[in-house]
């Protein structure tokens, strides 16, 4: 323990003193290099947002002139049963959008950085696929998959059991898991990729010195693999959990929220109140809250996943006051 | 080491002053809507029809026109034809999908650049929010002028009334005119029927009797994709059409505050479909099926009937399908209406094709193209099946029972009603809860109890 945190200081400390330079050289002129960035991000992003923020407090059709509503709009969010029932489906979906992925992502890249496989390139694009194909062609195809008379029912008619097949969107029991299978289905791809990069940079004589010392390979895996990867994790984490509350074209495509409400999610109400139902400033409202519950749940992940790494800092502050 | 880590504190709250400042600024700024937008111009009525040298006067102009997707055929004779009759107007057409184009069409018409002439949808989403807005013309002198309020075709109008404040439709001075009608029945496989020694149903009590012996024989009796959530709705709607007066559903499609949907007759109706699909009527996981592949599949020869619209005859084999009216007359109503924009500086160019639109040589090429024209005088069907859902349509008009679609009568009826009967159907609510959340859901627009 003692070696570690010794070596975390030395490592820690050069990179610790570049970090600071940028900001000590900091001058205006190197902002007419991201100016360009900048400004496009300003136009793109920011003034969107802010226009947002602003219709969130007016009752607005989008065409005739807004009349201001105070907070109304918020209260609405938060009083309606229907969008509680919305937010409590995305946090079943965070199970199938964002963990399930992650520990697929996990074990899959565990395998194919152990085992040697001819043609791990095919294999590594092939399992990327999903990732790249267009949601709208995921979730016809899907839809197919899951049908009564699908190829998922057949197989399971083949195996004996037929009596659990049905039609899996359209069973208000079902119609939830499916969708979400599908988004497990959709980024696992990712997750693997950005673990198997993480797993490159692994030094190779951490797993020869397990190796010496009897660890098998699951030991070998928790012990090195595993915290390696935390940053990979952390981002995985990040763009999954992103993808499942802001998640809309799969659902869109597969069930419309349906049968009945059981799977609406936030974004469905947020498209039918702009785009069906003119009511901008209500749909304005219920982005931002998304937004918002979208940065708190990304940076409690952020911050669970920066503990071990605090301690390191804490550890090496203390070791940089014992020198 | 996250990428977020990077940026120093004091720089974090740079930015982060920066983003607060700008919303700041813009939160201070005017409400939106106010400013741009297209401005009105000043509208002559019409007292006679407009001439071609009326037209000629105007010099060499561009007629804009956003249509349909599903216009194009249709067009594509009309915009010649019209061209050649008036020379000096070149006629520039823009197609949309038709989810692309309800979702666009209004923020167009309010644009500084609006197209003269375009197609928008009844009810209150698309048309109520144009009438309101003030961005199309009235064309009651159009109407008039034109001879449009006598004929067959005349009821069609209806669902392009609008009292003066984009209330209530149904009634009212004019803004569109569709020259293209549709109406709902049932569809039926005709070898099967014979097979299972059915004549075909017309009326709900023939289809119910055939319903348990089509089951029994092992056929999915009526053929339901409702993954989109509306094709259930037309059913119930041809069952609601015979178990109360078809008068009070379009009254209150319309918007009336006096009328209910929390009726006997829609209890009855809802009672009926939750039975038909505990009883397999609809076969299995119907609610993970889409319309258009539930339509593919009954063209393919799986399930003994369908109950939809004359939209959905241009999939099927005239040869071996038939169509016939359930409710006495049948449902139906008028595809998306043309409306001119009121900020058109070639109003008269614009009248003189929508004049065209409404003549008997366009409605033959209409029924040529498998549609149904709301002219129906004089137009010839080719083959049974087209001269079957003429009958039907032309029986409807008469009858004054085209009540329209329910999706009509607020912005948000398609999901509430589509997903309030999902779960009736699969025995989740009861009938008289499903009638209640939806007489809840118009309250909010309409104002009544």
């Amino acid at each position: 323990m003692a070696v570690t945190t010794a070596t975390r200081a030395v490592v820690a400390g050069p990179r610790g003193r570049r970090r600071r330079s940028p900001a000590t050289a900091y001058s205006w002129s190197s902002l007419l290099y991201v100016a360009p960035a900048l400004l496009f991000f300003g136009v793109f992003v920011i003034y969107p947002i802010c226009i947002s923020v602003q219709t969130s407090f007016y009752a607005y059709d989008g065409l005739t002139v807004a009349t201001p509503v105070g907070a109304a709009n918020y209260v609405a969010v938060f009083t309606d049963p229907s969008l509680r029932e919305a937010l409590l489906h995305s946090l079943v979906l965070l199970v199938f959008y964002a963990a399930l992925p992650v520990a697929i992502g996990l074990v899959l890249a565990g395998a194919l950085s152990r085992i040697r496989i001819y043609g791990l390139t095919f294999f590594r694009a092939a399992l990327f696929i999903p990732q790249v194909l267009s949601s709208v062609v995921v979730a016809v195809a899907w839809r197919g998959l899951l049908a009564t008379d699908g190829p998922v029912n057949d197989a399971l008619r083949a195996v004996g059991l037929g009596s659990i097949a049905t039609s899996w969107l359209g069973n208000f029991d079902t119609a939830l898991p499916a969708v979400g299978a599908i988004g497990t289905w959709v980024q696992y791809g990712l997750c693997m990729v950005l673990f198997l990069g993480g797993i490159v940079g692994i030094d190779r004589s951490l797993y020869e010195a397990a190796r010496l010392d009897g660890a098998g390979a699951v030991r070998e895996f928790r012990a090195i693999t595993l915290p390696a990867l935390r940053p990979q994790i952390s981002i995985a984490l990040i763009l999954c959990i992103t993808f499942a509350l802001r998640n809309f074209d799969i659902i869109w495509n597969t069930t419309r929220g349906g049968p009945g409400t059981s799977t609406a999610v936030p974004s469905v109400y947020i498209y039918q109140d702009a785009f069906q139902n003119r009511a901008l400033g209500q749909a304005s409202a219920l982005a931002v809250v998304l937004t918002l519950l979208i940065l708190v749940i990304v940076g409690l992940v952020q911050l669970a996943l920066r503990e071990r790494s605090d301690v390191g800092a804490r550890s090496r502050r203390h070791s940089g006051g014992a020198r | 080491m996250t990428p977020f880590s990077r940026t120093s504190p004091s720089r974090r709250l740079l930015l982060g002053g920066l983003v607060g400042l700008s919303a700041v600024t813009l939160v201070g700024c005017a409400a939106p809507g106010s400013g741009s937008g297209s401005a009105a111009v000043e509208q002559d009525e019409i007292t006679s029809t407009v001439t071609a040298e009326q037209i000629a006067d105007l010099g060499d102009v561009t007629l804009t026109l956003w249509a349909d997707q599903a216009e194009e055929p249709l067009m594509g004779l009309l915009v010649p034809a019209y061209e050649e009759a008036y020379p000096n107007v070149t006629v520039d057409v823009t197609y949309k999908s038709f989810d692309d184009l309800i979702a666009t069409v209004v923020n167009a018409a309010n644009s500084a650049d609006a197209p003269d002439l375009f197609q928008g949808n009844i009810g209150y989403a698309v048309d109520g929010a144009l009438v309101k807005a003030g961005l199309v013309r009235p064309l009651d002198d159009v109407a008039s002028v034109y001879g449009w309020e006598d004929g067959t075709g005349a009821s069609t109008l209806a669902p392009s009334r609008w009292t003066e404040d984009g209330s209530t439709f149904g009634d009212g001075t004019l803004y569109g005119m569709s020259p293209i009608s549709e109406v709902q029945g049932i569809y039926y496989n005709e070898a099967k029927l014979a097979e299972l020694g059915l004549e075909a149903p017309e009326s709900i009590e023939d289809l119910e009797a055939a319903l348990p012996v089509a089951a029994e024989a092992g056929e999915t009796p009526i053929m339901l994709g409702n993954s989109d959530q509306y094709a259930a709705t037309h059913i119930f709607s041809d069952i609601a059409a015979t178990t109360q007066d078809p008068e009070d559903i379009r009254a209150w499609i319309g918007g009336d505050p006096d009328e209910t949907f929390a009726t006997d007759g829609n209890i009855e109706a809802a009672e009926t479909m939750a039975e038909w699909a505990s009883n397999g009527y609809f076969g299995e996981g119907y609610d993970g099926l889409g319309n258009q592949d539930a339509i593919a599949r009954f063209a393919e020869g799986d399930g003994v009937f369908f109950v939809g619209g004359s939209w959905n005859g241009a999939y099927l084999d005239a040869d071996d399908f038939g169509f016939g009216a359930l409710a006495s007359g049948g449902v139906g109503a008028t595809a998306s209406p043309w409306h001119i924009s009121s900020s058109s500086d070639e109003a008269i160019a614009s009248i003189a094709f929508l004049d065209m639109l409404h003549s008997p040589e366009t409605a033959q090429w209409i029924l040529d193209e498998g549609r149904l024209p709301v002219v129906t005088d004089g137009v010839t069907a080719s083959g049974d099946l087209q001269q079957q859902t003429l009958d039907a349509l032309t029986a409807t008009i008469e009858a004054g029972t085209q009540v329209g679609y329910y999706d009509w009568t607020t912005t948000d009826m398609l999901s509430v009603m589509g997903g309030g009967l999902q779960e009736v159907m699969a025995g989740r609510t009861s009938a008289e809860e499903f009638v209640d959340a939806v007489q809840t859901a118009w309250s909010k627009e309409h104002g009544a109890s």
